[in-house]
């Protein structure tokens, strides 16, 4: 293996976790699906596992091991229309550090993104689910009652505190039915 | 050094195996003394202690029933109380019986063998056909699998390739290797469906092939579902016929059912090659009055076609998943390549070419062009030029256990392989020292319906109040589809000691035994079939 290649490879490994998808097939966010399968095989070819197999372990075979993984974990992302899409939002925003790899939502997390917005208290949701009827009935005063209830069962839930500050405006805004 | 530097490519079938390697940059299929080139995955324990292998062995089925084990891949990384034992149990003559941890193990009079210590039998056979073909020892070899095959399945054929005293480099998926044989040296680029209808295994995968790259887009199969099926079918026939006729089962006596399964099988043969097959068979059993009984009968193809039809179709239901896994429509395709003995059946044939809308390729040997395609990997891995590249995918859904009996999803079927995926966890206990994770293999969200690979346990994390100690729990699907599950303290960064696998595997112990066992068994040399 070339001396050149060796140094290449460890200083991709350094900054791996830094890098985007896309920098990892080294292409642009705004690439075509066939600039990102070309790059992919373009990589693969440079990085795949079965080149190093003669290699003892060595801490270079680890090396690229990883920089493999990562490869086709950018691949499977990159490739998939709806994925790349919702990464490409991910990681053009100010979370994008955490959101580098991209993970789908599983089916528990759905539900905990649930349970986070109605409560996960007895109590607490017991009061939410009043103070959204009083909000629909266009009882302004009783729902933001209902939600400060809320959320002395729940104090950090930001959900409650949306709905009540909501509520505490319609109050102030002599909002009339027609 | 040059000379030993050989490796070999092991198609380990459930049937027939074959072997191969690359000869002057060709693959070239290796026969025995006698000149077959494949040879069945039939192992017979003989009384003088050698154990026979191969087509020699298929006669002692009926000859020596209680000592002749076959289908062994059926069984090979299966549990005790799985469906496909229970089937094996009832109609295979050699005695199946219950290992530790769930485990399957065959008795042969005192012994129990585990299921890849039968399997390093036949791979022993193949390793010694080249060694005699060569004269000199091989050590490394690809050996193939189905690529429907799960991780416990993977794991214990790797470990039958070590005890067989083989460096396994490579657990290598069927359709994949049939694709590379087809590919090798072409410079094509071309979309190809791999129809792979074996003895007891169905895969299809859809690949894309470039100049110098094999990528699988897609790979779908059916575990249960192969040759023998096609069998049982004759088989049930056959039976139900006599029945009428004499009164008599002949299933209900293990002899009589060997008899007629192996005239299911040549009467499969024939009716494929004829048209018709003419069956008999001679005193296959005695009448109450003590009377020896013929079994004649005969089989057109009509008959055959019918019998067997919803077995191809069940295929073509595979094969729009394995589609749909690579997006596209049967017309995309360049070419439909077929794999596995069966698929000489012309029923297959005109079904398949119906269903892909276009002819199948001619001039690929359907029972040796996996063993090529793993001679082919073998030698690249070897030499590590690097003038190929096999872009594969894991055929399963991996997925870890939750409440109630249900599971997550953690890595995708049709992932490119290797992989990783990292998932973290808490205690939830205080001062809790373990944490347990359960890992499955399958497409249901509920566990009972998904393949248990393990129970993982993991402890040496700090100890703290619920909820204060992250544990990252990374999965890796290596390059040979096998799953590896390891732990860290994510504040500490510390791993996590020990990594105890609950399953039905064998330890390194066991392992070492073995090695010592198959390599004191002398094979016994048969005769030409």
């Amino acid at each position: 293996m070339d001396e050149g290649f060796e140094i290449e490879a460890q200083a991709l490994a350094q900054i791996l976790d830094e890098l985007d998808y896309f920098q990892i097939l080294k292409v642009s966010q705004n690439a075509s699906p066939d600039e990102i399968k070309a790059a992919y095989y373009r990589e693969s070819r440079a990085y795949h596992p079965d080149r190093f197999f003669q290699l003892p372990d060595c801490e270079l075979k680890t090396t690229v091991g990883r920089i493999y993984k990562r490869i086709n974990e950018a691949s499977l992302c990159l490739r998939d229309g709806a994925r790349r899409l919702k990464y490409l939002t991910d990681v053009s925003g100010p979370d994008r550090a955490r959101r580098l790899r991209f993970v789908e939502a599983s089916e528990q997390e759905l539900k905990k993104d649930k349970e986070q917005e109605i409560g996960t208290t007895p109590q607490g949701r017991k009061f939410f689910m009043a103070g959204m009827q009083d909000l629909a009935a266009l009882r302004f005063a009783a729902a933001e009652r209902n939600f400060k209830m809320a959320i002395t069962y729940e104090p950090a839930n930001p959900n409650y505190k949306a709905k009540r500050d909501e509520a505490a405006k319609l109050v102030k805004s002599d909002f009339v039915v027609r | 050094m040059a000379d030993s530097e050989i490796a070999i490519g092991i198609d380990l079938g459930t049937s027939y195996s074959c072997v191969s390697i690359l000869e002057k940059g060709k693959p070239t299929v290796i026969p025995n003394e006698w000149g077959e080139r494949t040879h069945a995955s039939v192992v017979s324990f003989l009384d003088d202690g050698t154990v026979l292998v191969g087509n020699s062995a298929k006669r002692n089925i009926i000859t020596n029933a209680d000592n002749t084990v076959y289908s062994a891949k059926r069984l090979i990384g299966r549990f005790y109380f799985s469906d496909e034992v229970k089937k094996a149990q009832a109609v295979m003559p050699y005695k199946i019986v219950e290992g530790e941890n769930n485990s399957v193990r065959i008795q042969i009079r005192e012994n129990i063998y585990s299921l890849p210590e039968i399997s390093a039998l036949v791979l022993k056979e193949m390793k010694s056909i080249v060694e005699n073909y060569l004269g000199h020892e091989v050590k490394k070899a690809v050996v193939t699998v189905p690529a429907y095959f799960n991780d416990n399945q993977r794991q214990a054929t790797k470990d039958a390739g070590r005890i067989a005293g083989l460096d396994v480099m490579r657990i290598l998926n069927e359709p994949t290797a049939a694709a590379l044989a087809y590919g090798f040296g072409k410079d094509i680029a071309q979309r190809i469906a791999v129809y792979d209808l074996g003895g007891g295994t169905f895969d299809v995968s859809v690949l894309e092939i470039g100049k110098d790259v094999f990528e699988v887009l897609s790979t779908a199969g059916d575990t249960y579902l192969g040759g023998d099926d096609f069998d049982d079918r004759i088989m049930t026939w056959l039976a139900e016929d006599f029945l009428k006729k004499n009164g008599i089962d002949l299933r209900l006596n293990k002899y009589c059912l060997q008899m007629l399964k192996e005239a299911s099988e040549r009467a499969k043969i024939d009716v494929g090659r004829d048209s018709v097959a003419r069956i008999s068979v001679e005193g296959i059993c005695q009448d109450p009055a003590g009377k020896v009984m013929d079994l004649t009968a005969t089989l057109t193809e009509v008959e055959f076609n019918r019998m067997v039809m919803d077995l191809v179709q069940r295929t073509f239901k595979v094969c729009d998943e394995a589609l749909q896994g690579a997006r596209m429509t049967a017309n995309e395709l360049d070419a439909v390549i077929l794999v596995g003995g069966p698929t000489r059946l012309p029923i297959v044939r005109t079904s398949v070419k119906h269903y892909f809308g276009r002819d199948v390729m001619a001039g690929i040997d359907p029972d040796e062009v996996v063993a090529a395609g793993a001679s082919i990997q073998a030698t690249s891995l070897l030499d590590s030029k690097g003038e190929h590249y096999l872009l594969d995918v894991t055929p399963l859904t991996l997925r870890v256990g939750t409440v109630g009996g249900y599971t997550d999803k953690v890595i995708d079927k049709n992932t490119p392989i290797p992989i990783e995926r990292s998932k973290s966890y808490t205690t939830n206990r205080d001062g809790q020292e373990r944490v347990k994770i359960k890992v499955y293999q399958g497409e249901s969200n509920k566990a009972a319906e998904c393949e248990l690979l393990g129970e993982f346990e993991f402890s040496g994390f700090r100890i703290a109040y619920r909820g204060e100690v992250r544990i990252e729990v990374t999965f890796e699907i290596d390059t040979n589809g096998i799953v590896n599950v390891t732990a860290a303290d994510v504040e500490t960064g510390q791993k996590t000691s020990c990594t105890i696998r609950l399953s039905s595997g064998l330890t390194d112990d066991m392992i070492k035994a073995a090695q010592e066992k198959n390599a004191s068994t002398q094979l016994a040399r048969g005769e030409a079939a």
